[in-house]
C-alpha cells in the first residue's frame, strides 16, 4: 500500500504522515510532494493506492491536480482525499464534481483521517 | 459557511448535491512568497556578537570605580577654583565684546537667511544637562555632525510617534514583506517543533521496547528464584529476592503505561500545530488583500494625464497660519525696507 501525501505545509505533511504511521503504515509507505506539479511528476514515476491532497498550493493547486488526474493516466481510479481549510459548501460541492472521494476541513482529528481512509480503502 | 463533518458526510452520500449549487469559488492560490529579506543595515546580532561587545564595553569595576574616584576629584578642583574661571570668563567675555558687536550684523544676516519653516529641534538630553564651566566662548557649544543628527532622529522619531510623519518605506515596515517573514519564520520554527515532538516519541518507543525486555527478564526471574526459593528454602536471600522481583513487576508495565499516555500528549500536540497551517493561510489571506488593495489604490490615482508637479503656494488667504501677513504688517514691512 503506498500514499502520496500532497500539501505545500511541510508541518501538514507530517501531521499526515504521522496520523498514517499510526494505522500501521510504515515511513517507507508513504512520500510526499509540496504542490500539484511535484505531486503529478511523482504519479508518473511510481504507483500508489490512494492519494491526499491540500487545495490551496501554489504552481498546481489540488484541484487542477485532482482534475489531472482524473482525465487519464494510471491513477485515473485512485481514491484521492482532500485535506484543506476551505469548509464552504460550495468548495466541497466543486471538489466532489472534480473527483475527489472523500473531504476532510482542517483541523482535523487522527480519528477523522482514519475513518476517511478506512471508509476509502474499503471500497 | 463552513460545513460540519456531518454535512461533508451527507453530500458524500450524494443527498445535497445539485448541479445548480453556488458556482464554483474562485481558486485562491497562495502567492508565491517572496525570498527572504536580507537586510544590509539593521542586521539582528547572534549572541556571540553581543556577548563580544559586552566584553569590549567592559571595564573592571574598581578600575570605573578609580575613573569617577578622579572625576569627582577633578570637579573638585574646578569647583574650588571656580572664581577664577568666573573672572577669566568675564575677562574673555569683556575682550571679545567688541568683536561680538562687529559681527553681530553677520550673525543676524544669517539668522534672517534661515528659513522660518524649519521646525525648532528639541533639545537633546545631553544639552538640558547642566553645563561645564568652561572659559570657551558660548560659541563653542554649537553641536557637533553627530549630535546635530542625534537631534534630528529624536525629533523625527518624535514625530513619527505623534503620527505626524509616516514610518520611512524599508524592508522592515514594508507590510507585506512583514507578515510573508511571519510566515516563513514561523513555518520553520514549527517544523524545528515538530522535530523535537518527534524526537520524543521515538525515544519513548525505544524506552517501551527496553521495558517490554525487562518484563520478560523479571518475568523469568521470578520463575527461577521462586523454583530455587522452594527448593532451597534455608537461603534467605532467594525469598528476598523473589521478593524484590515480585514488586518490581509492574515498574515495566507502568514505564509502558506512561509512555503510552505521554505518546498520546504527543500526538495531540501534533494535531494542534494544524492550526499553525490555518494561521499562515490566514495571514497569506491579510497579504493578498493588502496587494490587491495596494493595486486597487495605484489604479485609483493613477495620473495617466501629461500632468507635471507645478509649484504652489505656501501660504494661502483663508490659511489658518501665523504666518500670514494682513494689510498693516505689509505696509510696515514694505517700509521697513523703504525699496
Amino acid at each position: 500500500m503506498k500514499i502520496l501525501i500532497v500539501d505545500d505545509s511541510s508541518t501538514m505533511r507530517r501531521i499526515i504522515g504521522n496520523v498514517v504511521m499510526q494505522l500501521g503504515f510504515s515511513r517507507d509507505d508513504f512520500d510526499e510532494a509540496e504542490d500539484g506539479v511535484k505531486a503529478w511528476k511523482i504519479l508518473g514515476e511510481s504507483q500508489y493506492d490512494i492519494i491526499l491532497t491540500d487545495w490551496n498550493m501554489p504552481n498546481m493547486n489540488g484541484l487542477e491536480l485532482v482534475q489531472k488526474v482524473r482525465s487519464g493516466g494510471n491513477h485515473q481510479k485512485v481514491p484521492i482525499i482532500m485535506i484543506t481549510t476551505e469548509g464552504g459548501k460550495g468548495e466541497v460541492i466543486t471538489a466532489l464534481k472534480a473527483g475527489v472521494n472523500n473531504y476532510i476541513v482542517k483541523p482535523f482529528s487522527a480519528e477523522i483521517l482514519k475513518e476517511k481512509l478506512d471508509g476509502v480503502l474499503k471500497k | 459557511m463552513s460545513m460540519s463533518q456531518e454535512e461533508i458526510e451527507a453530500l458524500m452520500s450524494g443527498l445535497d448535491i445539485q448541479e445548480d449549487e453556488s458556482p464554483a469559488p474562485e481558486v485562491q492560490e497562495p502567492e508565491p512568497e517572496p525570498a527572504p529579506v536580507i537586510e544590509d543595515d539593521n542586521t539582528s546580532m547572534s549572541e556571540d556578537d553581543i556577548a563580544e561587545l559586552i566584553a569590549q564595553t567592559d571595564v573592571p569595576s574598581e578600575e570605573t570605580q578609580e575613573d569617577s574616584v578622579e572625576a569627582l576629584t577633578e570637579d573638585t578642583v574646578s569647583s574650588e577654583n571656580i572664581d577664577d574661571l568666573i573672572n577669566s570668563i568675564e575677562d574673555s567675555s569683556s575682550d571679545t565684546q567688541d568683536d561680538e558687536s562687529e559681527n553681530i550684523d553677520d550673525i543676524l544676516a544669517s539668522i534672517d537667511g534661515m528659513d522660518e519653516s524649519i521646525p525648532e529641534a528639541p533639545v537633546a538630553p545631553s544639552a538640558v544637562e547642566t553645563p561645564e564651566v568652561n572659559a570657551e566662548p558660548a560659541v563653542e557649544s554649537i553641536p557637533s555632525e553627530p549630535e546635530k543628527e542625534a537631534i534630528a532622529k529624536d525629533w523625527t522619531d518624535g514625530q513619527i510617534d505623534q503620527g505626524v510623519f509616516p514610518f520611512p518605506v524599508e524592508k522592515n515596515t514594508k507590510v507585506v514583506n512583514q507578515l510573508s517573514e511571519v510566515a516563513t519564520d514561523s513555518e520553520e520554527k514549527a517544523s524545528k517543533i515538530f522535530d523535537v515532538l518527534s524526537f520524543i516519541l521515538d525515544e519513548n518507543n525505544e524506552i517501551q521496547k527496553n521495558s517490554k525486555k525487562m518484563d520478560e527478564f523479571l518475568i523469568k526471574q521470578i520463575v527461577l528464584l521462586d523454583s530455587l526459593s522452594k527448593k532451597f528454602p534455608n537461603i534467605s536471600s532467594f525469598k528476598t529476592n523473589l521478593e524484590l522481583a515480585q514488586s518490581l513487576q509492574t515498574v515495566p508495565q507502568d514505564i509502558i503505561d506512561r509512555t503510552n499516555a505521554e505518546n498520546s500528549q504527543l500526538f495531540e500536540a501534533m494535531e494542534l500545530m494544524q492550526f499553525h497551517d490555518i494561521n499562515r493561510q490566514k495571514i497569506e489571506r491579510v497579504m493578498s488583500v493588502i496587494k490587491k488593495l495596494s493595486t486597487y489604490l495605484n489604479n485609483l490615482f493613477e495620473d495617466e494625464t501629461d500632468y507635471h508637479d507645478v509649484a504652489t503656494a505656501k501660504h494661502i488667504h483663508g490659511d489658518v497660519n501665523s504666518n500670514l501677513v494682513d494689510e498693516q504688517d505689509l505696509d510696515a514691512l514694505i517700509a521697513e525696507f523703504g525699496n
